[in-house]
């Protein structure tokens, strides 16, 4: 594995970096916790890695808070989403991501950028995003910004519709519009650390004071090329009592979950196990502990 | 009356260990190399770097099966910074394995994925790499035979073409059998109320080293001497192997062992990089160092045998044990190593754990297109308890007994002669039942079922090992050399090897407790065959026993000395002085320690205090029938495993597991409890998650990204009591304890989760998804109505 690097320190010189390499191999890093597998197996000669790693710019690197999103800019760690407190309480389907993502020495450099760009029908802070209905922010090197919805920005197992000219910049989730949650991540793998979900839910339903669900997101991961927003089974959901389902409700909603999924056999699990496995954690999230 | 003189003997040596007060022996004691392994100083082969040194990598097959037809390296020669390229074409050496049947670089065809087709030595690692990108090698591929079972039939063709299966056993894909009985079989069969049959699978699974497979070769031209610095866990066996395929003079050759990173069994053999990187530096006249990155130590590093077990067992109406009959195939892999010998300590655990009336063992290694088998700790008992183990949870089912019960019944008692001729002079299988039972609360857990998502479960299981050693080579000794300066500081010289288990530790604080010197003041030099005295390695349990014993014995001679001269000095009686805070204490007289080796180095007459000795275990050999009294004395230990299963997802938590363990005598609780660990790390692994996937013979995960090794946070709480039966044998009456703590853990786990979901389990590992799926079949196989969803 052989490359050249070149850390950018501002905004300007990310651009100006992206539009001096349009025409040679190159590949932007964050965390370079997935790059760099890839890389050693690729074994590329000449390439250029763009390191972000050392970008100062609070946009990419920092979470704010607007009236109508939080954004958490591109390079954000794993680390730093699982401590923070407003995620903590507002998002806790994000928080509980952050938390189940390898171990607390990946979590210090992963980013959920490079989340979200690897595409991994298996990640999961990019799971956990598409439950809270996420929006990307993408910059190319013309300084132009464009919004596209997670759902449209995941284009198959490790595709996505950014272009070589472009950069993700950050990601926004629309505030919470009431205050009773019922958020969580459920991930299904074969130890509790370093692991990689065999199935993953991420689900964020917001209700009303009477317990009625006005906003319901549920995605799933590792089930299909990639992560899957559950329109049917959310839109099941909303304008319902969730805490309330019949028996016969919480079966209905969980088999709308695993007709979202199109599962396939590899190494870590069947299709058969994960369809089961998918079904019965969807279920167990409606059911009274 | 004879077997009253032998207690009245026991119990007279047994008090004589007891009544000694012992000052650090049994006091927690941090391990001497802990805070260099942890602060990053100490040296393992990776860090080693010699001048002008060159890197060496090898090309391995592409096809786990193939005839090769031609090896071309002229690009790859041509390549700047490469100084050597190796094919079985360029070398002159003899084949390898005990049974000789592999061969270094492979010139005629290729047996499995790990086949060494070409070496190369080059000034860098990149270069070395590049290098065998550019080897073309032209194959004509064969299809290969990956099922011991198809290898077997008379039309399969021969795999291994040194293999002597045809004139030795009868089938020419056979590469190693053993079979051994006692008793009386059929009429056995006759008492038996129940019998149980059963076929149990055990997956391939590899120790994980946290340091990488590497060497070292230094040949000098000038004195054709050959230093290897090698991770080896038997230095001795090992120089005897590396002569042996290098056609060298063994004393030649010198073994260096850097800071190893992790044994566990994998570094009990010499595998072809070995000598093949010796070949390299011998070629080059230059250093050459051969590392493995992870990939490679997943696809060519040794793994436990996996194999098939046919078991039947049988009990009376009492529950008593009356026969096993087993049968198993195991698959060798390409070639054969260590792990081909498993059956060696398998037909212990069948003919000797708890009482057997009758057995009859046979084991067959079977050659396959797969990957060879090495040893890895516990050395085939973890699948031999498991298999067991699970019988006897099946017998008490049907007999309607308890499973605590039914073990008390048969559990092996102190005196004990078995079938095999293994005799427990001291035997803690019995306490150590009743403790984990006792401490688990098993009894109330047992009875207990729950009926929702999540149920538990309880499983029990037991082990017998050796624990004294086990007489294998001509001799199972070990040697030390003392030597304590006049400035009162001693260097003991050990035959034996640290490989991470603690045993140096526990030599200097033998060393300090005998002789009064504080651990700070003892060092251990354990590393190079030039200086250290025979030993035949780590293995069998076997390093404090044995390295203890001889430590013990050249102590006594050096005390010899030391008394004798400090009589002198004080102007008494020679006699059994008190050794203590660095002075040598009479009555009322005392002479400081480092005063004596001063007067004896200084005064006439001018002697050394030096001191060596050799140390034999008085185990014997066992005959052609493997009869005989193996070991110096034998390890019990039970477990009791509380489980939870999800029934949503299969996944098994291990809540709780409760180890008891006859240890003879506890004489580092620290580093002791640190081998119960460990070892529970490995056993549950075997049992939940650990497995290498093979299709076709090509392994489908070669990472730790996919090989599923449970990381600390999957640990369970373990309650560990030792029972302390001073067996007369050990070094203050201890027994081996490394290998013991993972042997009956799978078994236990199967049997707990068998007991939370009454589902039965016949292989490893229980992944969630072999979990859901015996837990879905069952459920289809129950009426709706009682179904409860
Ligand atoms: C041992 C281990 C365990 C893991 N466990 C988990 C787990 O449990 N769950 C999980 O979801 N993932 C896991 N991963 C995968 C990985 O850690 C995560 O996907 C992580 O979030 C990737 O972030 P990164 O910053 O390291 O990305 P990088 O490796 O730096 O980049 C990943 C990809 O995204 C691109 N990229 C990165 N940032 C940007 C950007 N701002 N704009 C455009 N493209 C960009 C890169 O070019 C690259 O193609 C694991 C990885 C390892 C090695």
């Amino acid at each position: 594995m052989n490359f050249n690097t070149e850390s950018p320190a501002t905004r300007e010189e990310l651009l100006q970096c992206l539009r001096r390499h349009q025409s040679a191999d190159f590949r932007l890093a964050a965390g370079g916790t997935d790059l760099l597998i890839e890389l050693k197996k690729s074994g590329p000669e000449d390439l250029t890695l763009i390191n972000l790693g050392r970008l100062e710019d609070e946009e990419f690197t920092g979470i704010t808070i607007h009236p109508a999103e939080i954004r958490i800019g591109a390079l954000v760690t794993a680390a730093r989403i699982h401590k923070d407190p407003y995620i903590h309480e507002h998002f806790p389907v994000l928080h509980q991501a952050a938390r189940s993502l390898a171990s607390a020495q990946i979590r210090e450099v992963a980013t959920i950028g490079g989340n979200v760009c690897q595409a991994s029908p298996s990640g999961d802070l990019s799971c956990a995003l598409a439950a809270l209905n996420a929006t990307c922010e993408i910059i190319d090197m013309d300084g132009k910004i464009r919004h596209e919805t997670l759902s449209g920005f995941f284009r198959g197992p490790g595709k996505t519709s950014l272009l070589k000219s472009e950069v993700l910049k950050g990601i926004s989730i629309p505030v919470n519009q009431d205050e009773t949650l019922m958020s969580g991540f459920i991930k299904i793998g074969k130890r509790l650390a370093m692991e990689c979900s065999i199935v993953s839910i991420g689900y964020h339903f917001q209700m009303n004071a009477t317990g009625t669900v006005i906003q319901a997101g549920i995605a799933i991961g590792a089930v299909a090329p990639t992560v899957v927003f559950c329109t049917r089974a959310a839109a099941f959901v909303t304008g319902k009592k969730v805490n309330d389902l019949t028996e016969e409700e919480q079966l209905q909603v969980a088999g709308l979950i695993r007709q979202a999924a199109s599962p396939i056999d590899d190494l870590r699990a069947s299709a058969w196990y994960r369809s089961e496995v998918l079904f019965n954690s969807a279920r167990s999230i409606f059911e009274k502990a | 009356m004879r077997l009253r003189i032998i207690w009245l003997i026991q119990s007279f040596k047994t008090a004589l260990i007891m009544d000694k007060k012992l000052k650090l022996i049994g006091k927690s004691t941090p391990k001497l190399d802990g805070s260099e392994r942890v602060s990053g100083r100490a040296v393992y082969g990776h860090d080693i770097e010699l001048p002008n040194m060159l890197h060496g990598m090898i090309l391995r097959s592409r096809y786990p099966s193939a005839r090769i037809k031609s090896i071309d390296c002229s690009e790859a020669l041509e390549l700047d910074g490469v100084e050597c390229i190796i094919t079985a074409n360029d070398v002159d050496v003899n084949r390898i394995s005990y049974k000789r049947d592999h061969p270094v670089l492979k010139g005629e065809t290729v047996n499995c994925q790990r086949d060494e087709l070409a070496a190369v030595a080059a000034t860098s690692r990149e270069t070395a790499r590049k290098a065998l990108r550019l080897i073309k090698v032209d194959y004509e591929v064969m299809e290969g035979i990956f099922d011991p079972f198809e290898a077997l039939k008379e039309d399969a063709r021969q795999i291994n073409l040194y293999g002597k299966g045809a004139e030795s056993f009868g089938n020419k894909n056979i590469a190693e059998s053993f079979t051994y009985s006692h008793g009386n079989l059929e009429e056995q069969k006759k008492n038996s109320r129940v019998i149980v049959s059963r076929r149990y699978r055990l997956p391939r699974v590899t120790h994980c080293c946290l340091a990488t497979s590497n060497i070292t070769a230094d040949y000098s031209v000038l004195d054709g001497r050959l230093t290897l610095y090698a991770s080896t866990q038997v230095p001795f066996l090992y120089q005897r192997d590396m002569a042996h395929a290098l056609k060298m003079d063994p004393s030649r050759i010198r073994i260096i062992q850097p800071t190893i990173g992790g044994g566990f069994g994998s570094k009990l053999d010499m595998y072809p990089f070995e000598p093949i990187c010796a070949l390299l530096s011998m070629k080059t006249g230059k250093p050459v160092q051969l590392l493995y990155d992870r990939e490679e130590e997943f696809i060519a590093s040794p793994t436990r045998q996996t194999m098939v077990i046919d078991l039947t067992t049988g009990a009376d109406a009492e529950g008593k044990f009356t026969f096993r009959e087993v049968r198993i195939i195991m698959d060798n892999g390409a070639y054969t190593s260590w792990g081909a010998t498993t059956p060696f300590v398998m037909m212990q655990t069948y003919s000797s754990l708890y009482q057997v009336p009758a057995c009859h063992f046979r084991a067959d290694a079977i050659y396959t297109n797969n990957p060879f088998a090495g040893s890895f700790r516990g050395y085939g008992n973890p699948q031999a308890t498991f298999s067991v183990e699970r019988n006897i949870d099946l017998m008490a089912e049907e007999l309607g007994i308890g499973k605590d019960e039914i073990r008390l019944i048969n559990a092996n008692y102190p005196g004990e002669i078995t079938g095999q001729g293994l005799h427990f002079k001291t035997c803690g299988a019995k306490p150590a039942l009743m403790k984990v039972l006792e401490t688990s609360d098993y009894e109330r857990k047992n009875r207990e079922k729950q009926n929702g998502r999540y149920r538990r479960g309880v499983g029990l299981a037991s082990m017998l090992h050796v624990g004294g050693g086990a007489k294998i080579y001509r001799s199972d000794g070990c040697g030390t050399r003392l030597k304590l300066d006049h400035y009162g500081y001693l260097t003991i010289v050990t035959g034996s090897s640290e490989i991470g288990q603690g045993s140096e530790t526990v030599l200097a604080m033998i060393a300090s407790e005998e002789l009064g010197i504080p651990l700070q003041q003892i060092r251990v030099i354990n590393t190079d065959t030039d200086i250290k005295p025979w030993d035949v390695g780590v293995h069998a349990s076997r390093t404090s026993f044995v390295a203890g014993n001889s430590l013990l014995g050249a102590i006594r001679l050096l005390k010899d000395k030391l008394n004798l001269k400090a009589a002198r000095l004080m102007e008494c009686e020679t006699g059994d002085f008190l050794y203590e805070a660095g002075s040598i204490r009479a009555d009322q007289k005392e002479i400081k320690i480092d005063k004596v080796v001063r007067e004896m180095h200084f005064g006439s007459p001018n002697e050394l205090c030096v001191a060596e000795y050799f140390y034999e275990p008085p185990s014997s050999f066992q005959d052609k029938q493997y009869m005989g009294d193996v070991s110096g004395n034998y390890a019990f230990a039970s477990q009791v495993a509380e489980v939870e299963v999800d029934t949503y997802t299969g996944k098994v938590k291990v809540l709780n597991v409760y180890v008891s363990q006859d240890v003879g005598r506890v004489l580092n609780p620290v580093g002791l409890q640190g081998q119960i660990e460990g070892g529970l790390a490995i056993g549950i692994g075997y049992a939940l998650t650990e497995e290498m996937i093979y299709e076709k013979g090509v392994l489908q995960n070669p990472s730790f990204h996919e090989y599923k090794l449970l990381t600390p946070v999957d640990m369970p709480d373990i309650h560990f009591y030792p029972i302390e039966t001073l067996d007369e044998a050990g070094p203050y009456g201890s027994k081996g304890a490394g290998e013991a703590p993972l042997i009956p853990s799978a078994a236990a786990i199967a049997n707990a989760v068998s007991d939370a979901l009454g589902v039965e389990f016949q292989s490893l590992p229980l992944t969630p998804e072999n979990v859901l799926r015996a837990w879905s079949e069952k459920r289809q196989h129950e009426p709706a109505n009682s179904r409860k969803v």
